[in-house]
């Protein structure tokens, strides 16, 4: 028996057999995750298939992953001498202050601001959250979500999409961008490594690898205030970067809202400033305490 | 057997192992975030004055051993190289972080994840292959055990089979019947850890509170190598520093120094509600002593 065996040949065909074998995977990890595969392989006269990213869109309210409406109430459990009672001046043990920031903190006068018309410099936007007090959450119209505060009368408005109009000028809240934030859809190439396209070029995303579930929120437009009570500044030039998510407690029948901050300000600080807060879900307004903005008041 | 007959036998082998190639690498992704990275805190460490329970939902037994502790514990021998509990050592040791998968040593499939803080070295490992915990009589550790599963974008895991331990730097007690339930959700470089702990012996309700990292992959975590000095180099030999109950000479100091009313400086519940405020008003502050904080040490 004459045996004949060409190695080089044989591997070749193997490696070509390989190669084939990782470029259809790569069109099977798309195509066998979203359970779509004959969409991707669709014919280039055929319909767009349904996953493509022109989709029509969901308002935000009707697309909301979760529910942040309701009162809240917050509960003081960190930094609570910064928050429950007015700390002294230039006690900003805690945040990144810059030089410069360290000498506007150095000359608060809260009797000043009051005189001056700017009782709410600590009721703005980058600090609102960190203020003792409730919340009323709820959607104004399908594209606004719409926080009133009771602490100082403030209300925050959350809009989705559009921009800053650069018509108005700064405000303690500013203007503040939301979306929800956390969809990712699983990375899927073709055998060549590009994106997978239909014939007029558009993305065939992969299937949902995470739904959208917290909420993000960029604020901009701020008029300068303070982060603390006591003078510590921000400039109108801050950015106020916030996450926002709910979940029930695993303990209790009580709905947590967290609301995690993050401002940077090169002007006033060395680095962004970080901040945290917490409020618990009420029924109803019972306990609603609308106050007037104060320079020397914790709220 | 001709050269014909073997590459026909090969290639009917691809085409029967073709299909297990397509399946393999098409496994879906686990619907998850990367939190797996070192981590750089951004920890404002509250709570370092001996007598600050503020915000802490204290009961009176917590009260009473917080009111014993004196700073000079901390030099005992068997505290000097005693590392914090995860849950007390991502909030207060304004450490690094580094969190890795858990590998089965066997199957190199991974079964959960493991965490390192730099000082003190503690690690927890968060299981999320399913195991159950163990029984309630099995070993408690300084970091638990925990299991954990993702919701969405967030990384939540339970730990009970704790030490017990602190949950201050300055004595505030956390039992060992105490369990944690840890929320961590990454955005962006960001990553946010929510505890929410649950202490039936020192606690009258859970206990949030939640701190941020930033993502640094080339940070280094030095090793921390402790050696115990023994007893009797700093403190007198079989002594427990302590204040008797109602002895603590120092306790309120921190109240004296930032104009807190005393009462109100010892934590509870009723303390951390907005409503306070206006019973805060009310309230006798011992005269100031300073109000320059500002030289103090960070």
């Amino acid at each position: 028996m004459k045996i004949e065996i060409s190695f080089r040949g044989a591997l070749a065909r193997a490696g070509r057999i390989s190669m084939f074998a990782a470029a259809l995977s790569q069109v099977f990890a798309a195509g066998l995750g979203a359970q779509d595969f004959g969409a991707q392989g669709r014919a280039s006269n055929q319909a767009p298939p349904t996953n493509v990213q022109n989709q029509g869109p969901k308002t935000p309210h009707a697309a909301a992953p979760k529910d942040l409406t309701g009162y809240w109430v917050a509960e003081v459990t960190e930094l609570w001498r910064y928050r429950m009672i007015v700390p002294d001046k230039n006690d900003y043990q805690y945040v990144p202050l810059n030089p410069e920031g360290r000498k506007v903190a150095a000359v608060w006068d809260p009797a000043k601001d009051e005189a001056s018309g700017n009782a709410c410099k600590s009721f703005g936007a980058p600090a609102i959250m960190q203020v003792p007090g409730r919340i009323h959450i709820y959607w104004q119209d399908e594209n606004t979500l719409r926080m009133d505060i009771d602490s100082g009368t403030q209300t925050r408005l959350f809009h989705f999409g559009g921009s800053a109009p650069q018509t108005e000028g700064p405000t303690w809240q500013g203007f503040s961008v939301a979306s929800w934030e956390g969809a990712e859809n699983i990375d899927t190439r073709d055998g060549q490594g590009g994106p997978i396209q239909d014939d007029a070029g558009r993305l065939i995303p992969g299937r949902p690898l995470r739904q959208a579930d917290f909420l993000k929120v960029v604020t901009t437009h701020l008029r300068p205030g303070y982060l603390q009570k006591n003078g510590i500044p921000y400039s109108g030039n801050a950015i106020l970067e916030e996450d926002f998510d709910t979940f029930p407690d695993p303990y209790s029948n009580t709905t947590w809202l967290t609301v995690a901050s993050v401002v940077t300000d090169p002007q006033y600080l060395i680095e962004p400033a970080f901040m945290h807060a917490h409020f618990k879900k009420v029924a109803d307004n019972s306990g609603w305490d609308p106050t007037t903005c104060h320079a020397n008041e914790p709220r | 057997m001709t050269f014909a007959n073997m590459n026909f036998k090969m290639s009917g082998l691809w085409l029967l192992l073709l299909p297990l190639l397509l399946v393999l690498p098409a496994r879906p992704a686990r619907a998850q975030s990367d939190i797996i990275g070192e981590w750089s805190p951004r920890v404002y460490n509250d709570g370092v004055d001996v007598g600050d329970y503020t915000g802490i939902p204290l009961n009176e037994a917590g009260r009473q051993r917080a009111e014993s502790w004196h700073p000079d514990q901390i030099d005992l021998p068997e505290n000097e190289c005693r590392p914090h509990p995860i849950d007390i050592g991502l909030r207060v040791s304004v450490s690094q972080l580094r969190i890795t998968p858990e590998l089965d040593p066997e199957t190199r499939q991974q079964i959960g994840y493991r965490l390192h803080v730099a000082w003190q070295e503690p690690e927890q490992v968060i299981y999320t292959d399913g195991r159950p915990h163990p029984s309630p009589n099995a070993p408690h550790r300084w970091s638990g055990f925990s299991t954990g599963h993702w919701e969405g974008n967030t990384f939540v895991y339970f730990t009970d089979h704790l030490k017990e331990a602190y949950l201050t730097r300055t004595g505030v007690p956390r039992s060992s019947k105490a369990t944690v339930t840890t929320r961590m959700h990454r955005y962006g470089n960001y990553l946010n850890i929510t505890f929410i702990i649950n202490d039936p012996a020192y606690l009258t309700q859970p206990y949030i509170r939640e701190y941020s990292w930033v993502y640094t992959p080339d940070q280094v975590i030095a090793p921390f190598p402790c050696e115990i000095i023994p007893d009797g180099t700093i403190l007198p030999a079989g002594s427990v520093p302590n204040f008797l109950p109602g002895k603590n000479d120092i306790l309120f100091n921190f109240a004296t120094e930032y104009g807190i009313p005393p009462e109100a400086a010892l934590g509870g519940a009723e303390t951390i509600s907005p409503e306070y405020i206006r019973k805060l008003k009310t309230m006798k502050v011992a005269p100031r002593t300073t109000t320059e904080h500002f030289k103090r040490a960070g």
